[in-house]
């Protein structure tokens, strides 16, 4: 015989989940949700599953070749050179750009004197439309007429081949990146401005020095903003195309045609769709890992 | 555990989510899959079967009664196009005699160039019923792609058929079958700044004849003082659409054509490797031409313009370009390229063709094919050539109909530069089989040989003749045996 109270856990539980839908976040989030989906999502799947045909743009998909796009580009020397230079052109905005919106930041803080105004003169260039910011130095490059050369003959240093030199041409369509870093400054700035200032305070009370402070209190405040700005830098490296594609057209001799001018390439002068898919597909992989690992030192620190 | 358990549903969610947008991304794809397409409402592809589809030619969609056929194509002249009221009225005069067919007429939409526009318009469902830029060297991709319909049922019971010049249609013809409806039409040659010639001791009127002369001619023409230099390059990447014409002047060209369809490469020929030591010469031993060597195909021209090039690659077409930035004509000239060791130096065929949309219905299709008929008529021809002389406009002194010769229409041009354009036609040719496909391989050797002075030409074209064996070729090859 069972006992007369048994509990009944199952209703309660049930009616009380359904009770607390949260219906008006899922309103608001909703179109977005979908929008993102659609624009992010929806792109990728596509682009892995053009990657499986030989894929024709007006009878899509075309004949299904399984695996022989990702085979032909393993095989391809064009490919693994837009690999290497992807790479190359990853370490070189590394070295020359990124640090670049820290220290300014840093610096920033510390000036009280005009503030305002030098955030907003850091700003400014940001407005600039990129293509037209890449022009203009695309002219200072000019190896016959333009003022680079100029300016270095005059003072006696030569000129170079700036965009003309395989050697030089990476250096040179990065050197523009290192101007145009206002909103990365602006995004430091911030997270400097949220130090409490008592423990600045306190840290120079208890001796610590310019380089102490900057080590114990400011760098573990700025972690995170770091992390969040490495991986929007890492997706932004990868995909970076407007530049090489205005300066260079990728040349000279391929040495700054990176993956997602091979993509372009493929696509549009080549027809080769599916090779194109597949070509983004491992630029998501190689994206997708290098943020992982980002973000996986970041927790373990 | 309550959050954890509210984590989880919300996983569940989620992963239900991007399971039915993978479905439907799946299913997506899959509903323009051949099988859907040919059943549905969208017509099917008539180049599949031109046979079957295009046996009726042009229908009688222009007749006075019957439905309304709507076409859209992009070609509504630009605001600042100075032939816009004529362009205009032919329109009109179009619609008129055709009160049954309303053609829309587009600016092409924006974007980085035509051929993506095209292209990403066409896989959208979006391109126009009749296109009339597409380029000789890429109609043969575009073909491979069905981005082009089946024409022949149409040319064969053509009227005018005949009244087209053989080498306009070369390149729209693929495997005997018509896909392009010739447009226009240039050739290139050697053209050059008469002033400059002059100031540097030479006759204004005598071009260089060979690769000897143009050496011995450059020299004098550098003048690193005043930033002049003698021979714009293209090293850009279009540098090999410049660098085949040294290859054939050395009596080669880049591919052969098999006469199974194959392809074969010939970049380590010996007259491509002359081609290219000469190319490589010029700008290292004898630096005649422009340090920037990479720089784009206007700024070669914008060098031409400002009196710091003396000699450049021109076109037929072009000559209203030359002059609207300040040019005199007088003072250009213009004649066949100079002869390399092969005691030949053949100019280069370019131009356009009308292509119509197979995804459109056959209605459209008919409509289409009698509009374009109709821009392309000898009577419309004659009204645009008749326009530039009355306005001033410089005519391309080269039609793509036999009936119409733009000779009668140029009597605002020296005649000299007619006399070099019509020499400059009698030896021509097409660019190299399978351009679009080979040419970062070209380019890339080409850059090479122009930016590395010590770097060896053989090896160059070796590693790059490799390479596109291995990579475009023999997949090329074996898709058409």
């Amino acid at each position: 015989m069972k006992p007369i109270m048994e509990p009944k856990p199952q209703l309660r539980p049930v009616i009380s989940w359904r009770m607390k839908i949260p219906w008006t976040p899922i309103l608001f989030l909703t179109p977005a949700v979908i929008a993102f989906l659609l624009f992010k999502y929806y792109p990728l799947v596509q682009a892995i599953y053009m990657s499986f045909f030989d894929y024709k743009v007006i009878d899509p998909p075309g004949r299904f070749v399984g695996l022989s796009n990702y085979s032909y580009l393993f095989h391809s020397s064009e490919f693994w050179n837009a690999l290497r230079n992807t790479f190359a052109f990853f370490l070189i905005y590394f070295i020359l750009t990124f640090w670049v919106p820290i220290v300014q930041a840093i610096l920033l803080n510390e000036i009280r004197f005009a503030n305002k105004t030098i955030r907003v003169l850091y700003l400014l260039p940001t407005a600039v439309p990129a293509v037209a910011g890449f022009l203009l130095w695309k002219w200072l490059y000019n190896p016959d007429y333009g003022l680079l050369n100029y300016l270095l003959e005059f003072i006696g240093l030569g000129s170079f081949g700036w965009l003309n030199d395989p050697a030089m041409a990476k250096w040179a369509i990065v050197i523009p990146g290192i101007f145009g870093s206002g909103m990365s400054m602006l995004i430091y700035y911030s997270a400097l401005q949220g130090i409490p200032s008592e423990n600045i305070e306190a840290a120079k009370i208890d001796g610590a020095g310019p380089w102490k402070r900057m080590i114990s209190i400011v760098f573990p405040s700025l972690k995170f903003v770091i992390g969040i700005q490495f991986i929007a830098f890492i997706s932004g490296v990868f995909l970076t195309f407007d530049p090489m594609y205005i300066m260079t057209g990728g040349g000279p001799a391929n040495s700054t045609r990176t993956l997602s001018m091979l993509v372009f390439d493929s696509s549009f002068k080549e027809f080769r769709f599916g090779v194109a898919g597949a070509i983004s597909f491992v630029m998501f992989i190689i994206i997708a890992v290098i943020t992982y690992i980002q973000i996986r030192v970041s927790r373990t620190d | 555990m309550r959050s954890n358990s509210w984590l989880g549903r919300r996983m569940f969610i989620a992963v239900v989510l991007v399971f039915v947008l993978v479905i439907s991304a799946c299913s997506s794809g899959g509903g323009n899959s051949p099988s859907t397409s040919n059943g549905g409402t969208t017509p099917r592809a008539t180049n599949d079967k031109p046979d079957d589809t295009n046996k009726e030619p042009a229908g009688n969609s222009g007749e006075g009664s019957g439905p309304i056929v709507e076409l859209t194509v992009w070609d509504a002249p630009k605001p600042e196009d100075p032939q816009k009221s004529l362009t205009e009225e032919v329109f009109s005069e179009f619609e008129k005699q055709n009160p049954n067919i309303k053609v829309t007429h587009e600016l092409m939409p924006q974007g980085t160039n035509d051929r993506e526009v095209f292209v990403t318009a066409m896989a959208g469902g979006n391109g126009p019923d009749a296109y009339h830029a597409a380029h000789f060297p890429i109609i043969g991709d575009w073909v491979g792609q069905g981005l082009a319909l089946d024409l022949t049922s149409y040319w064969d019971s053509y009227a005018d058929k005949d009244q087209f010049i053989e080498s306009s249609l070369q390149a729209g013809t693929i495997d005997g079958k018509v896909y392009g409806f010739p447009n226009d039409m240039y050739v290139t040659g050697l053209l050059w700044n008469k002033k400059l010639f002059e100031a540097a001791g030479l006759d204004r009127n005598t071009p260089p004849a060979n690769w000897d002369e143009v050496i011995s001619f450059g020299k004098k023409l550098t003048n690193t003082d005043k930033k002049q230099y003698a021979l714009t390059l293209l090293g850009m990447e279009w540098a090999d659409w410049w660098f085949e014409y040294y290859v054939w002047q050395a009596g080669g060209d880049l591919t052969e054509l098999q006469a199974d369809g194959t392809v074969k490469l010939t970049f380590t020929d010996e007259p491509t490797v002359q081609a290219l030591q000469y190319y490589k010469d010029l700008k290292w031993t004898h630096k005649i031409v422009q340090n920037n060597v990479l720089q784009s195909y206007q700024d070669n021209m914008n060098d031409l313009f400002q009196g710091r090039a003396a000699m450049t690659n021109g076109a037929s077409g072009s000559f209203g370009e030359y002059a609207a930035n300040g040019l005199d004509l007088n003072d250009l000239g213009f004649a066949p390229y100079p002869a390399g060791p092969s005691g030949k130096g053949p100019s280069q065929i370019g131009g356009a063709y009308w292509i119509l949309n197979p995804k459109s219905s056959k209605e459209k299709q008919d409509a289409a094919w009698k509009y374009v008929t109709y821009m392309m008529s000898k009577e419309v021809r004659e009204k645009y050539y008749q326009f530039q002389m009355d306005n001033g406009i410089f005519p391309n002194l080269l039609s793509v109909r036999k009936d119409v010769d733009p000779g009668q229409y140029t009597t605002n041009v020296p005649q000299d530069l007619i006399d070099g354009v019509t020499k400059a036609a009698a030896e021509a040719r097409l660019e190299y089989y399978l351009k679009e496909r080979l040419t970062p391989y070209v380019v890339k050797a080409v850059q090479q040989a122009l930016t590395e002075e010590k770097s060896d030409v053989k090896v160059l074209l070796q590693k790059a003749q490799e390479a596109a064996q291995k990579e475009v070729i023999d997949a090329y090859n074996a898709s058409v045996k």
